[in-house]
C-alpha cells in the first residue's frame, strides 16, 4: 500500500523497506523496536514487508533493503548479491554490516581453522574471514553504531524517504562529550577514542562513564598519530589501544599500519 | 523572605528569525544544473516594501529542509518580486529543484553589502562574470541598462565552461540594445557554437588593449563575480590596466548559516562575509586573509 | 559603585532569599584519577552544593546563555497533502520563562558575557534568544584564585566592573560586596551588612595585591594583531595542526566561542519541522565548507589558526579588545595540550627567529 503523501508540495512515496540479517546479533533491528512512542510514525513513514524480528509475512517486493551484520559464509554473499538486485537502496545497518564488527575480531587470528576449533570444537560449520557489505557490494548508505541509535535512524530514514542527501558528522565524539558536560574520561584514567571516532551517537558511553570503544568508526581526517601520543602520555599501552581500535573493524586499515611497524604480523 | 525576580517582558529583535512567507510563481530551467525562480512576497505590503541593491543575498528557507544564502538575480525595480538563479547542488537546493509553482517559501533580508552602482554614474563599467557568477553579476547589469543613459562605455565580459552551461541566453539581445559591449566566451566548443573560445582574460586582454588607460585609472569601475581563480587572475588584468583597486568589486560566496552576522560561518579572517561582504572592492580583498 | 560588607555566614541567608527562583552555580562533579576535584555549573537547590572555593569549572556557564543545541523555530505543516504546495507556520520561541540566577561566576566569566554583548547584542541583528537570557540573569560574582594555566591578566579580565548584579569578594570571615544594581541592593537589604570601613577598604586593596603574584601563565598582547597578521605563514601553526585533533572541545568549553549551525528536521508524519541551531567550532572539518563540497580551509592548521585569528585580532579589529577572557579552559581540556600562552608565545617566537637572520 502506497499512500500519496506530499511534503512542501514535492510527492513522497511510502517505499518498501525490507530488514535482512547476516551475520550479527540482531541487536540493531531489536533498537527499531525499542521506544514503541514512534513506531507508529516510523511505519506511517515505510512500509515495512520483511522483519524478522517484527513480522512473521516476509515478501522479496522491497527498495530499501536494511542489511544488518557482516559476511561470514560464502551463501551470505550469494544472499547479498540478490539482495542487491532487488533493492533500489542498500543500507548497511550498524558496526558489523559497516565494517564487520565484532565477528572481525577473529580476523586477527592468523590460524582461522584454530579459531573454529576454539569456538565449535569438532561441530560441523563453515566459516570464513569476517567482511563487511562494501567487500563483496556496492552500499548505498552507511548507518553506523553498536548498535545503531534509534534518533539517527528516524532522521536518516525520513531524509531518505524526502529524497534527501545524507549526511554523517563530520567531527568526532569529543564535540557530542563536551556538549553533555561530561568529565572526559582521559581525566579518570580511562582510555577513549572519542577524539577519533565519529560522533552523531550523541557520545552515548561517555556520557555512561565507559570510554568510547569506536563503534562508529573513524572521523574523516581523525588525528590517530596524536591519539596513540595521548595514550602513551596517559601510560595506556599500545596493546590496550589497539585492543580497543580492533573492536568493531571500522580502525582496521590504521592497526594495520601500527601493527607493521611493530613487525607483527597484520 | 525571598526574593521573586522577575521575568522581563522579551526583549527587541523579533525580526531576527521572521522570515517573509513568499511564493513561487514560477520556475524556468536554464540549463541542465540551473533553474530561475520567480519568487513573490505573500503579503503586497511586505512585497512593496522590500527594498535591495543589486548584489545583495536573501535567505530562502523551505521548512524542514534548510535555508541557503542566494543572491539576488532580479532588477532592485522589481522589489519583493525576487527572481533567483540556483544550482542544484546541496542538500538544500536538490529538494528545491523538485518543488513547484505555488510552493510557499520563507524569505530573509535582504542582507549585506551591494554594488555601489550609483557611485559609478558617468564611469565606463566593466561587468565580468564566470560560471555561476553571472546570477549575482545579473542584478547590476540589468539597474544599470535600466538607466543607461548615466554610465558612460558599458561593457560585459561573460565565460563560461560550455555554450550549453550559458545562463540568460534568451536575454544577450535585449541587453545589446542598451548599447552596451557583450563578449561571451566558452573553454569547450559544442556543436553550433560560432562565438569564441578560451579564457575569459583573453576576451578582457583585448577589451583593455582596446581601451586607453586614463580611461582606466580615471574613469573605470569594475564588476568581478565568478570562481576565486577566475577573479584572482581577471583583477590582477585590471589592475595591470591601471583600473584602481578600491573600483573593482567582486562578491564573495561562503556558507552563511544565519545571514545575520551571528554564525560566524561566513567569516573570513574576521570580516563577516554576510555584514562585510557579499560586496567587497578589491582593497578590502587585499587586506583579507584566505578571502581568494 | 556602592561596597557593603558581611559576614561570612550570612552567605546563606543570601542564598535563601534568592532560592525561590533558578540558581546555577559550581558544583563538584567528581574527582579525577589524582583526586583533585572536578567542577562544573550546574542548578543548585542546596548551599551545600555550591562549591564557591572552586578553581575553575571543566566548561563554562554558557550552556545556560548559549546553550549547545537551541530550538529556532517550529514549523507546523498544514493541507498536508493538498497538493497545492501546502502553507506552514513558523512558531518562534525564545524558551525564557523564568529568571536565572548565576552565582558564583569569576570575573573571566563575567567579562565573557559582555564580551558576547558587544557581538551578540548589536549590530543590525541582535540575537533575543541570547538577549532574552541575559536580560533575565541575576549574576553574583564571586572572588578566584589565579589557577596555574588562568592568564586573565594578560588579557585584561581578572576583574570585572560591569556585567554583574552583585560581586562578593572573601576576605577571610568576611564578604566584600560591589554592588551594581537596584535589585542587588534591595537584595543587601534583607541581610545583615553594613558600610566597609577604611581598615575593611585595607584588607579588599591587600588582598587585590596578594592575587597578582599568584598568576603564573602569562600572554604577551602587545602588538599581537600585526605580529599574527605577519606571521600568517609561519611554520608553527603547521606544528600545532599536526597535534590538533579538530574535536571541537576548546570551542565547547570556551565561555566566548558562539559560532553555530543550522539543522533543520522533519518530523516522522511530516506534520511539523524544527529549526535548530547547534554550536559548531571553527576547527572542526567542515566549518567552512560551501554547497558542492569547496572547502576554504581543509586543513587542520588553517582552521586552529583561524580560531586565534577570530579571537585574538579580529575581535579585537571590532570591538577593541580581544574575544578570549583568559579563562585557560580550552588548554586544560585539550588532549593534545594546546594551549593558549604556548600557541601565541610560538607564534611571537617565530617573529624573533627572523630578528635572528
Amino acid at each position: 500500500m502506497t499512500t500519496n503523501k506530499t511534503f512542501l508540495g514535492v510527492p513522497v512515496a511510502r517505499p518498501k523497506v525490507a530488514f535482512f540479517e547476516l551475520s550479527s546479533c540482531e541487536g540493531c533491528q531489536l533498537q527499531l523496536l525499542n521506544n514503541e512512542a514512534t513506531l507508529l510514525d516510523f511505519l506511517s513513514l515505510v512500509e515495512v514487508v520483511r522483519f524478522r524480528e517484527g513480522m512473521k509475512e516476509a515478501s522479496d517486493d522491497y527498495e530499501i533493503a536494511f542489511v544488518e551484520g557482516s559476511i561470514t559464509r560464502r551463501d551470505e554473499e550469494e544472499r547479498l548479491r540478490v539482495i542487491r538486485e532487488q533493492a533500489k537502496v542498500v543500507v548497511a545497518l550498524g558496526s558489523c554490516a559497516c565494517f564487520g564488527g565484532v565477528n572481525q575480531l577473529k580476523n586477527r587470528f592468523n590460524d582461522l581453522e584454530w579459531v573454529k576449533k576454539e569456538v565449535y570444537g569438532s561441530f560441523p560449520i563453515e566459516t570464513q574471514k569476517v567482511k563487511p557489505l562494501s567487500a563483496v557490494i556496492k552500499v548505498d548508505l552507511e548507518i553506523y553504531g553498536c548498535p545503531i541509535k534509534k534518533e539517527e535512524v528516524e532522521r536518516i530514514v525520513t531524509a531518505l524517504v524526502l529524497g534527501e542527501q545524507i549526511h554523517h558528522p563530520q567531527y568526532p565524539v569529543c564535540m557530542e562529550c563536551k556538549a553533555r558536560e561530561n568529565i572526559c574520561l582521559f581525566d579518570l584514567g580511562e582510555p577513549c577514542l572519542g577524539p577519533v571516532t565519529r560522533a552523531g551517537c550523541d557520545a552515548w558511553c561517555p556520557s555512561n562513564r565507559l570510554g568510547c570503544w569506536g563503534c562508529r568508526g573513524p572521523a574523516p581526517e581523525a588525528n590517530l598519530s596524536q591519539l596513540q601520543i595521548i595514550m602513551a602520555e596517559r601510560g595506556i599501552s599500545q596493546e590496550r589501544m589497539i585492543d580497543r581500535l580492533e573492536c568493531f573493524g571500522g580502525f582496521a586499515a590504521f592497526v594495520a599500519e601500527v601493527k607493521e611497524k611493530k613487525g607483527e604480523p597484520k | 523572605m525571598t526574593t521573586n525576580l522577575e521575568c522581563l517582558p522579551p526583549v527587541s529583535g523579533g525580526e531576527f528569525e521572521y522570515s517573509y512567507k513568499a511564493e513561487i510563481t514560477n520556475v524556468y530551467p536554464l540549463t541542465r544544473m540551473e533553474k530561475l525562480y520567480q519568487i513573490q512576497l505573500v503579503d503586497p505590503m511586505e512585497r512593496e516594501r522590500f527594498i535591495f541593491r543589486p548584489g545583495q543575498f536573501v535567505m530562502l528557507e523551505l521548512p524542514g529542509i534548510g535555508e541557503a544564502p542566494f543572491s539576488i538575480t532580479s532588477s532592485p525595480v522589481r522589489h519583493g518580486d525576487l527572481e533567483l538563479c540556483i544550482r542544484a547542488v546541496g542538500n538544500m537546493t536538490m529538494f528545491l529543484d523538485r518543488v513547484g509553482r505555488g510552493t510557499r517559501v520563507g524569505i530573509s533580508g535582504p542582507f549585506g553589502t551591494h554594488f555601489p552602482v550609483e557611485r559609478m554614474e558617468g564611469e565606463d563599467v566593466l561587468l565580468i562574470a564566470g560560471g555561476l557568477g553571472i546570477a549575482p553579476l545579473r542584478s547590476p547589469i540589468l539597474s544599470v541598462l535600466e538607466t543607461r543613459s548615466r554610465y558612460g562605455q558599458v561593457d560585459i565580459i561573460y565565460g563560461a565552461r560550455r555554450p550549453s552551461e550559458l545562463l540568460f541566453d534568451y536575454e544577450y539581445a535585449m541587453w545589446r540594445q542598451f548599447d552596451v559591449g557583450l563578449d561571451i566566451i566558452v573553454d569547450r566548443e559544442e556543436p553550433g557554437w560560432q562565438g569564441p573560445v578560451g579564457l575569459i582574460t583573453e576576451i578582457l586582454k583585448e577589451r583593455i588593449a582596446k581601451g586607453q588607460s586614463d580611461r582606466f585609472r580615471e574613469r573605470t569601475s569594475a564588476i568581478v563575480c565568478g570562481p576565486p581563480v577566475m577573479f584572482r587572475f581577471v583583477c590582477d588584468l585590471l589592475i595591470a590596466a591601471q583600473v584602481p583597486v578600491e573600483k573593482i568589486f567582486v562578491s564573495l560566496e561562503r556558507r552563511m548559516h544565519c545571514g545575520r552576522g551571528k554564525c560566524c560561518r561566513c567569516n573570513i579572517g574576521s570580516t563577516y562575509t554576510c555584514l562585510d561582504g557579499p560586496v567587497f572592492d578589491y582593497w578590502s580583498v587585499l587586506n583579507l586573509k584566505e578571502a581568494i | 559603585m556602592l561596597f557593603k560588607v558581611f559576614a561570612a555566614s550570612e552567605l546563606s541567608r543570601l542564598f535563601e532569599i534568592l532560592s525561590v527562583n533558578r540558581i546555577v552555580g559550581p558544583v563538584k562533579k567528581g574527582e579525577d584519577q589524582h583526586g583533585r576535584s572536578l567542577y562544573d555549573f550546574d542548578v543548585v537547590h542546596d548551599i551545600a552544593e555550591l562549591h564557591l572555593d572552586y578553581g575553575q569549572t571543566i566548561h563554562s556557564a554558557k550552556n545556560y546563555f548559549l546553550p549547545y543545541r537551541e530550538n529556532l523555530c517550529t514549523f507546523t505543516f498544514q493541507d498536508e497533502g493538498s497538493g497545492d504546495g501546502g502553507d506552514w507556520h513558523k512558531e518562534v520561541d525564545y524558551g525564557v520563562y523564568a529568571p536565572l540566577v548565576l552565582f558564583g561566576l569569576h570575573p573571566c566569566d563575567i567579562n565573557a558575557l559582555n564580551k558576547l554583548d558587544k557581538v551578540l547584542l548589536g549590530g543590525r541583528y541582535p540575537n533575543p534568544f541570547y538577549g532574552e537570557k541575559r536580560a533575565n540573569m541575576f549574576i553574583v560574582g564571586h572572588s578566584c584564585s589565579p589557577q596555574p594555566f588562568c592568564f586573565c591578566k594578560s588579557m585584561g579580565t581578572d576583574s570585572a566592573i560591569r556585567g554583574f548584579d552583585l560581586f562578593l569578594t572573601r576576605m577571610d570571615d568576611l564578604y566584600f560586596a560591589e554592588i551594581l544594581s537596584p535589585r542587588a541592593f534591595h537584595l543587601l537589604e534583607q541581610i545583615d551588612c553594613h558600610d566597609p570601613d577604611s581598615r575593611e577598604h585595607h584588607r579588599y586593596m591587600d588582598l587585590m595585591e596578594a592575587k597578582e603574584a599568584l598568576y603564573v601563565a602569562h600572554v604577551d598582547t602587545s602588538d599581537l594583531t600585526k605580529i599574527l597578521d605577519l606571521e600568517f605563514q609561519a611554520s608553527v601553526w603547521q606544528e600545532w595542526g599536526q597535534k590538533c585533533l579538530s574535536c571541537g572541545t576548546c570551542a565547547q568549553v570556551c565561555p566566548t566561542c558562539y559560532c553555530y549551525g543550522v539543522e533543520e528536521q522533519v518530523d516522522m508524519d511530516f506534520t511539523r519541522a524544527h529549526k535548530e541551531k547547534r554550536l559548531y567550532s571553527c576547527n572542526l572539518l567542515d566549518f567552512a565548507a560551501v554547497a558542492g563540497g569547496h572547502n576554504f580551509r581543509p586543513e587542520s592548521h588553517t582552521r586552529l589558526k583561524y580560531r586565534y585569528y577570530h579571537k585574538h585580532r579580529g575581535f579585537v579589529e571590532a570591538f577593541e579588545e580581544s574575544l578570549c577572557v583568559g579563562c585557560g579552559r580550552c588548554g586544560q581540556s585539550c588532549l593534545a595540550h594546546i594551549t593558549v600562552p604556548e600557541v601565541i608565545a610560538s607564534v611571537r617566537a617565530s617573529k624573533e627567529e627572523h630578528d635572528d637572520d
